[in-house]
């Protein structure tokens, strides 16, 4: 790290548990990040300005005026554009050491394959559990650690999934592939603008502990938030020794 | 007896008009009366019950039929979530 870039992270780099050394690891990681909407906006402005190196974030829509209640990477001028480069425009100006690298598709099949395999951490902010089945596939055959984040109305869920620990569970312990209920969006049921930020911001830290090595990650426990009555819970989620995805593992 | 009844995410449908500004009302329920009991009561899915909190103890579904509500505790159910 040059002496402007010392600078710009010294407030990580005075936290004994990061350093220079964890800082470093954080310069140098490639985060992939699965939605540029309510939890992938505050998730990715945290993570480009505490310095991850480069950010792949990938969203295959366009940004709405609904959107603007809550996905706050974008702005009122960026209405129609897809929200992947809206994103990377806007954290171009946050921290223009960070390589934001926008896919502007829905990232699925072989693309969601490479960019999970060349990822360090993947961050789940999507909206549908196709899309979760399929990200949870892939970090578990590639071996990655998953964020995975959600959130409708006034509630939300954050957990990590974090297979290459023998006794953590997989996505697909917890909400079995084929058992899994409608799909509600936000377009229907709504959702409280600033209860996707504390969730987006939670993916964020764990993520970065992750990258730095540092504090207990939340995987095999689900964090589910009350936002009415503004109350954490927290359920251990065991290995699910029938599941589908993670079965054959030691 | 009293217990807490809570709903969350698309469940609070399925919350009497009166509690849909908190998410959580006071039950009145029998003795005997389980998690599956208070479930059939409100004819909640059973899709949508996905998790079963007893006092933020998780109950696992084996256990939804017979764990017994005491007087005072809070019984929330949330759905699967997969909104971002």
């Amino acid at each position: 790290m040059n002496d402007e870039k010392l600078l710009r992270y010294s407030r990580h780099i005075l936290l004994p548990q990061i350093g220079i050394e964890g800082q470093q690891a954080i310069v140098d990681a490639r985060v992939l990040v699965i939605g540029a909407g309510g939890l992938g906006s505050p998730a990715a402005y945290y993570l480009a300005s505490a310095g991850v190196g480069t950010l792949v974030l990938a969203d295959g829509d366009t940004v709405d005026l609904t959107n603007l209640q809550r996905q706050i990477l974008h702005r009122t001028e960026s209405v129609g554009q897809p929200k992947a480069e809206s994103g990377r425009q806007t954290l171009a100006g946050i921290n223009p050491e960070c390589t934001v690298i926008p896919v502007t598709e829905r990232l699925q099949g072989e693309r969601l394959d490479a960019e999970i395999a060349a990822a360090d951490v993947v961050l789940d902010c999507c909206d549908n559990f196709a899309t979760r089945h399929a990200v949870n596939r892939a970090c578990f055959r590639f071996g990655k650690p998953l964020v995975s984040g959600a959130a409708i109305r006034f509630d939300g869920q954050v957990a990590v999934f974090d297979t290459r620990q023998s006794d953590a569970p997989c996505y697909n312990c917890l909400f079995p592939e084929g058992q899994d209920v409608e799909e509600v969006r936000c377009a229907v049921m709504g959702v409280f603008a600033p209860l996707t930020g504390i969730i987006g911001a939670t993916q964020a830290a764990e993520a970065l502990k992750l990258i730095a090595g540092i504090g207990t990650p939340l995987a095999g426990r689900l964090l589910l938030l009350d936002g009415l009555g503004m109350e954490w819970r927290e359920i251990r989620v065991p290995r699910d020794p029938a599941c589908t995805v993670c079965n054959g593992r030691r | 007896m009293q217990v807490i009844f809570k709903l969350y995410a698309t469940l609070q449908d399925y919350l009497p008009a009166e509690a849909k500004k908190t998410n959580s009302f006071p039950l009145e329920v029998g003795p005997g009366t389980t998690a599956q009991h208070v479930i059939e009561q409100f004819q909640l899915p059973q899709k949508l019950c996905h998790l079963v909190l007893i006092d933020g103890r998780f109950v696992p579904p084996a256990e939804r039929a017979t764990r017994v509500l005491k007087e005072g505790e809070t019984l929330a159910i949330w759905p699967p979530v997969a909104g971002g």
